[in-house]
C-alpha cells in the first residue's frame, strides 16, 4: 500500500479498515425524498398519457392505481431490505448478499439501463421544450435541439461529479417546485380556486373504454411511468446519514407524495383534454399538463407549468445520473465491472470515472433513438427489476429470519405483497408483450447473452467471499 | 442571425465547457493521486464499524 | 476450504470488457430499430371522408376543446380515428413466456451455485 499521509487536506475522510476515500455521509430524508420523487415526478409531466391512449382515459385511471398498489409493494419491500442492506448499488448489493452474483450482476445492469434510458429520455424531452419555447418567442424555423440535449446531460454530470449533496440540494428545490405547479394547476382549473374549467362527463361521452377490456390490461404497460424511478432511492444509502431510518421515510413519503401527484395529475389532464389528443404523446399531447395549462387560458399558468415540465425533466435527469453512477460504481468496486470505476474522487467524494464513463453513453441514447423505443427499454429495465424484488424478500425472510438480524424497517402482511408484486409483474409483462413484444424479446436475449459472459468469464476477477460484507450470520439452509 | 442562433452557440459552448472541466479534472485527479488511494473504497464501511463496537465493548 | 484468489486485470483486458458490453447494450438497442421491428403502430382502419366533428364521434364539448387547441375536423382526423391493434398469436405469447421463464430459471439456478460458494468461504467450512 501506498504510504499517504492521514494529515493530508487534500485526502480526508480516513475510514476504518485502510480506507481512505469513500463517499461522503451527508444526505438527510428530506434528499431521499427528493432523489426518488425528482426522478419519477417527470412521468406526470409527460410519458404517463400513452396509458389513455392504449386504452383510453378510464383505463388509463385504472392502470394508475393498479401501478400505485405495484410500487407501493415495492417501495415497502425494498425500505425493508435496504434498511438493512445499506450500501451504494441498492438493489443491487441486496441481490448480492440475499440471492447470488449473478442475479446481482444482471440487476445491476436494470438499475443502470432504467436510468441511463431515463435519462436520455429527459435530455429528449428538455430538448423539445426548449424548441417550444423558442417558437413561442418567435423564432422561424425548426430549432437545433440537439445541443440543448447535450448541454442538459454535460451541465447534469458536471453537478453530479462536484458533489452529492449540492446535486441533491438542487433536486430538491426544482422537484418541489414541479409538485407544487401540479398542486396549483389542480386547484385553479377544478373550480376550488375560481371557475374551473373541467368537464369529465361531456369529455367520456362515448369515449368511456374505447378498446374494452383489453385496453385496461395494455395501457398498465404505460401506468408504470407513474412511478417508475422510485425504487432508486436506496442508492443513496452509503451517502445518508442515517440509513435506516432516512430511507424507509424518505421512500414511504416519496410514493405517498406520486400516488397523490399521479391521481391528481389524471384528474385535471383528463377533465380538460379529450382523450384521443392525450393519449397521443407523438402526434397530440407530448406534455399533458402544460396543454392543460394552455387552455386553462391563463398565462400566468402556462409559465408554471412551462418551468414544472422543464424542472421535472432536469430532476429527472439528475438522478438518474445520480443513481446510474452509484449502481455501476458499486459493481466496479466488487470488480463485477473493470475494477477503475469503482474508484472515488478524493475531494467530491462522488464516483467520478463511473458518471464520466455514463454520459457518453446516455448521448448515444438521447441522440441515436425514437423517445418512445427508449422509454420502453426503460420500462422494460424497471419491471425485470420488479420481477426481482419479490424474490429477493421471500429469500431475505427465509435466510435471515425476522428475529435473526437487526432491521430498520419491517414490511406489515408478508408474504402478501411479495405475490402481489409478483402477479402485477406478470400482468405488466403482457401489456408490454401487446405492444412491444419484439423489443421484450431483444431486451431478455442481451440479458440472457451478459449473464453468459459474466458466468463464464467475468466472474473469475471477483473476490468470492470477500464481496459479502454485511455483518450477519450464516444464512439459514446453508 | 437570430437571437436563438446564439442562445444555440451558447449550448454548445457550454456543454464543451462542462464536460471538459470534467475531463481535466478527471485526468489530474488520475494522475495526482495513486491507483489504490482511488478505488479504496469499501461496501459496507458503517457496518463493519457497528460491528467492531459490539466486539469491543 | 482454501480461498479463491482472483487473477489481477490487466488495462487493456478491461478494455475489452468494456467495449464488449457497450456493443452488447447499443445492439440490443438498435438493432430491433434497424430491423424494423420496434414499435406499436397505430393506423387509422375506418376513415371518414369528409370530416366533420359529428362524424368523427365528437360531442359539442368534445369538438369545443379540440378547436380550442387549434385542430380543425380534418387535421384531427387521424389522430381521432387510428388505433392500435391487440390481436396477437398464441405461439408469440408462449415464446415469451417461455423467454422470460427460462431467462429467470437460468439466473437463480447459477446464482445458487455462485451463492453457495460465497457463503461457504465467506463463513468457513
Amino acid at each position: 500500500m501506498t504510504e499517504v499521509d492521514i494529515t493530508s487536506k487534500t485526502i480526508d475522510g480516513i475510514g476504518p479498515h485502510g480506507v481512505k476515500v469513500g463517499l461522503l455521509r451527508v444526505l438527510g430524508p428530506a434528499h431521499v425524498w427528493a432523489l426518488g420523487v425528482g426522478i419519477v415526478l417527470v412521468g406526470e409531466y409527460m410519458g404517463w398519457n400513452f396509458a389513455v391512449g392504449k386504452g383510453g382515459a378510464y383505463a388509463a385511471l385504472i392502470a394508475c392505481w393498479f401501478a400505485g398498489i405495484l410500487y407501493t409493494c415495492v417501495a415497502m419491500i425494498d425500505s425493508e431490505v435496504t434498511s438493512t442492506v445499506a450500501s451504494a448499488g441498492g438493489q443491487y448489493t441486496q441481490a448480492k448478499h440475499i440471492v447470488g452474483p449473478l442475479m446481482a450482476f444482471n440487476v445491476g445492469l436494470y438499475l443502470v439501463f432504467a436510468y441511463t434510458m431515463l435519462e436520455a429520455a429527459n435530455a429528449i424531452t428538455a430538448g423539445y421544450l426548449v424548441s417550444v419555447v423558442a417558437t413561442m418567442t418567435g423564432h422561424e424555423g425548426d430549432l437545433n435541439q440537439r445541443p440543448f440535449i447535450i448541454l442538459v446531460i454535460m451541465f447534469l454530470a458536471w453537478l453530479n461529479y462536484r458533489g452529492v449533496l449540492a446535486t441533491l440540494t438542487f433536486n430538491l428545490v426544482i422537484t418541489a417546485f414541479a409538485f407544487a405547479a401540479i398542486l396549483i394547476l389542480f386547484l385553479s382549473t377544478s373550480g376550488i380556486v375560481g371557475a374551473g374549467i373541467m368537464d369529465h362527463a361531456a369529455l367520456f361521452e362515448g369515449h368511456a373504454l374505447p378498446y374494452g377490456w383489453i385496453g385496461i390490461l395494455a395501457s398498465l404497460h404505460f401506468g408504470l411511468w407513474f412511478y417508475l424511478g422510485i425504487e432508486g432511492t436506496t442508492q443513496a444509502a452509503e451517502e445518508v446519514r442515517s440509513p435506516a431510518r432516512a430511507l424507509p421515510f424518505g421512500t414511504l413519503a416519496g410514493i405517498m407524495t406520486l400516488l397523490i401527484a399521479a391521481t391528481l395529475t389524471w384528474y385535471v389532464c383528463s377533465g380538460v383534454l379529450p382523450w384521443e389528443f392525450l393519449g397521443d404523446g407523438v402526434n397530440g399531447s407530448v406534455a399533458p399538463l402544460f396543454d392543460t395549462a394552455r387552455l386553462s387560458g391563463s398565462t400566468g399558468l402556462v409559465w408554471l407549468l412551462g418551468f414544472g415540465t422543464l424542472f421535472a425533466t432536469l430532476a429527472s435527469a439528475n438522478g438518474c445520473i445520480n443513481d446510474a453512477s452509484r449502481a455501476w460504481f458499486a459493481m466496479g468496486r466488487d470488480k463485477y465491472l473493470p475494477g477503475w470505476f469503482g474508484a472515488v474522487h478524493p475531494r467530491y467524494r462522488t464516483p467520478y470515472r463511473a458518471i464520466v464513463f455514463l454520459v457518453p453513453i446516455a448521448l448515444i441514447f438521447a441522440l441515436g433513438a425514437p423517445l418512445d423505443q427508449v422509454i420502453t427499454f426503460s420500462i422494460l429495465s424497471g419491471l425485470l427489476g420488479y420481477t426481482f424484488m419479490p424474490l429477493n424478500i421471500i429469500l431475505f425472510r427465509r435466510k435471515w429470519p425476522l428475529n435473526s438480524i437487526k432491521r430498520g424497517y419491517e414490511h406489515p402482511f408478508h408474504p402478501l405483497p411479495a405475490i402481489m408484486l409478483l402477479s402485477l409483474c406478470g400482468v405488466t409483462f403482457f401489456a408490454v408483450f401487446l405492444g412491444y413484444g419484439t423489443q421484450l424479446v431483444a431486451m431478455i436475449g442481451f440479458y440472457i447473452v451478459v449473464s453468459l459472459w459474466f458466468h463464464f468469464w467475468r466472474y473469475r476477477f471477483v473476490n468470492r467471499g470477500a464481496q459479502f460484507t454485511m455483518p450477519w450470520p450464516k444464512p439459514q439452509g446453508y | 442571425m437570430g437571437l436563438w442562433n446564439w442562445i444555440e452557440y451558447g449550448a454548445w459552448a457550454l456543454s464543451a465547457a462542462f464536460g471538459l472541466h470534467m475531463v481535466l479534472d478527471w485526468l489530474r485527479t488520475d494522475s495526482t493521486y495513486p491507483e489504490d488511494v482511488l478505488t479504496s473504497s469499501r461496501e459496507g464501511e458503517l457496518e463493519a464499524m457497528a460491528e467492531e463496537h459490539k466486539v469491543t465493548s | 476450504m482454501a480461498h479463491y484468489q482472483p487473477p489481477a486485470q490487466g488495462k487493456a483486458s478491461q478494455l475489452i470488457d468494456v467495449v464488449v458490453l457497450v456493443v452488447l447494450t447499443v445492439g440490443a438497442l438498435f438493432v430491433p430499430i434497424w430491423l424494423g421491428l420496434a414499435g406499436a403502430a397505430k393506423s387509422v382502419t375506418a376513415p371518414v371522408a369528409n370530416p366533420t366533428w359529428e362524424s368523427l364521434n365528437q360531442n359539442a364539448a368534445q369538438a369545443a376543446r379540440y378547436e380550442a387547441l387549434g385542430f380543425t375536423p380534418e387535421s384531427a382526423h387521424d389522430l381521432i380515428l387510428s388505433r392500435f391493434d391487440y390481436s396477437f398469436s398464441i405461439g408469440a405469447l408462449l415464446t415469451m413466456i417461455v423467454v422470460i421463464v427460462l431467462y429467470y430459471f437460468l439466473i437463480l439456478r447459477f446464482s445458487e451455485v455462485e451463492y453457495r460458494e460465497v457463503i461457504s468461504e465467506k463463513f468457513g467450512e
